[in-house]
């Protein structure tokens, strides 16, 4: 097995200092970009910025992105369906971690 | 490297069609989501998932693995065959959804075939992106109090000179920023996939975890930790210098405190803007009544109060507001 090291890597944390562009999210997330684009005009993700070209999506947009993939091209739900199973999805995680909260888990 | 048996994983038979492959890997992915299922192990087995149902729903790379399978066990040592792959022709790119897929996987469907479909593919004057590639990696709680410089060791297959595949690992001198929190991802410019005819590299994200701690439980930017109390330090309430992750700190626990309150440090939590908050949350410890002095103090304690805790109404939770 060959090794090689890389020194010095800059980091940037994605969900606080960057913003992604329908290109960048594409290639992060493998998706296409009309699957984003769906998901943009079902509000799944809703970016910054009037047009495709100007729409800028904060960090956060990445993990949404890759669940929204998952659930359209391994699961075949269609962009309305991904707005709703995100959205429930977040509410389950709001409210297990008002149980943990509670100390109830 | 082993032999995956991607048909035992999806739990069909070699002869399944591929809606029976389809609905298999649908109601088993379902189960193991790591966002639904709390198992432990859940995500490790929906990558494997990913990966049996990404080579079993393309009829391509079902024919491919079904013929370099013939003669393979689970778990065996594997190579591939040389040559095992002529004839075959894979028009997606391998690890289709850019997660970190096993050598096995590839080894068989990975860089090695994109190569070589770029290299007799219709467009090979145009340069091509390498894709950007995904890793987890688990990090200290400490590290993202204080921030910390680390080495992190990733393997990639990649051709070498001669164009046979090999395993490659590379380590990463990264900083750990301040701050970070589980769930977020590091972005290393350039150092995904390289690029192929002279294209750009792609990106390299992370995923943040932290390791398990055995006395901080992580919730956000929120630090929570246990504080056993003796039922004299509740009722009188106590002074007491506490470890946090910033160091030791001087916490006041007020009389009459029930188990299960929370005692909230604002700002201790994980550094931020805003930061996150630390909390205790109290639990009672009773002493065992072990020597006959021990009992005697319990029943001296049972003659000073008259009390029945079954007559009172249960107490409920208190939550300090947040």
């Amino acid at each position: 097995m060959s090794t090689h090291s890389t020194r010095n890597m800059s980091t940037l944390i994605v969900e606080e200092e960057i913003q992604l562009t329908l290109v960048e999210l594409c290639q992060a997330c493998n998706a296409p970009a009309e699957y984003v684009s769906a998901w943009v005009y079902e509000g799944v993700l809703t970016p910054s910025g009037q047009t495709p070209e100007d729409w800028r999506f904060s960090g956060e947009s990445l993990r949404r992105a890759q669940q929204a993939r998952w659930l359209a091209r391994d699961m075949e739900v269609n962009a309305q369906g991904v707005g709703i199973v995100l959205d429930l999805l977040d509410e389950i995680a709001a409210l297990q971690s008002r149980l943990q909260r509670a100390g109830l888990r | 490297m082993k032999f995956q048996d991607y048909y035992a994983i999806l739990g069909v038979p070699r002869s399944a069609t591929q809606d029976e492959i389809k609905r298999a890997y649908r109601k088993l992915a379902r189960k193991h989501h790591p966002d639904v299922s709390k198992d432990a192990d859940a995500e490790a087995r929906f990558k494997e998932l990913g990966e049996a149902y990404a080579v079993l729903k393309d009829p391509e790379k079902r024919a491919a693995y079904d013929q370099v399978g013939q003669n393979w066990k689970a778990g065996q040592d594997f190579q591939p065959p040389p040559g095992w792959d002529a004839g075959f022709e894979f028009r997606g790119a391998g690890a289709d959804d850019g997660l970190d897929a096993s050598d096995f996987f590839e080894a068989l469907f990975g860089r090695r075939a994109r190569a070589e479909q770029h290299y007799r593919g219709p467009d090979r004057s145009h340069a091509h992106r390498g894709q950007d590639h995904h890793a987890k990696v688990l990090i200290d709680l400490e590290d993202a109090y204080h921030g910390a410089q680390r080495s992190i060791s990733l393997r990639m297959p990649a051709l070498d000179a001669r164009g046979q595949l090999v395993l490659q690992s590379r380590t990463l001198d990264i900083t750990i920023p301040k701050g970070i929190r589980a769930g977020q991802h590091l972005r290393l410019a350039g150092q995904g996939e390289p690029g192929l005819g002279g294209g750009p590299a792609g990106d390299l994200f992370l995923e943040i975890g932290f390791n398990p701690h055995p006395h901080y439980h992580v919730e956000g930017r929120d630090v929570f930790a246990n504080l056993p109390l003796a039922p004299w330090e509740a009722a009188l309430g106590c002074s007491l210098n506490l470890p946090t992750p910033e160091g030791p700190v001087q916490v006041t626990v007020p009389e009459r405190s029930a188990a299960g309150r929370q005692l909230r440090l604002r700002g201790k939590g994980i550094p931020g803007k805003p930061a996150g908050d630390f909390y205790f949350v109290l639990a009672i410890v009773l002493p065992p009544a072990l020597t006959d002095a021990d009992k005697a103090a319990y029943r001296a304690f049972a003659n000073a109060f008259h009390f029945d805790p079954r007559a009172t109404p249960a107490p409920s939770r208190k939550v300090d507001p947040r």
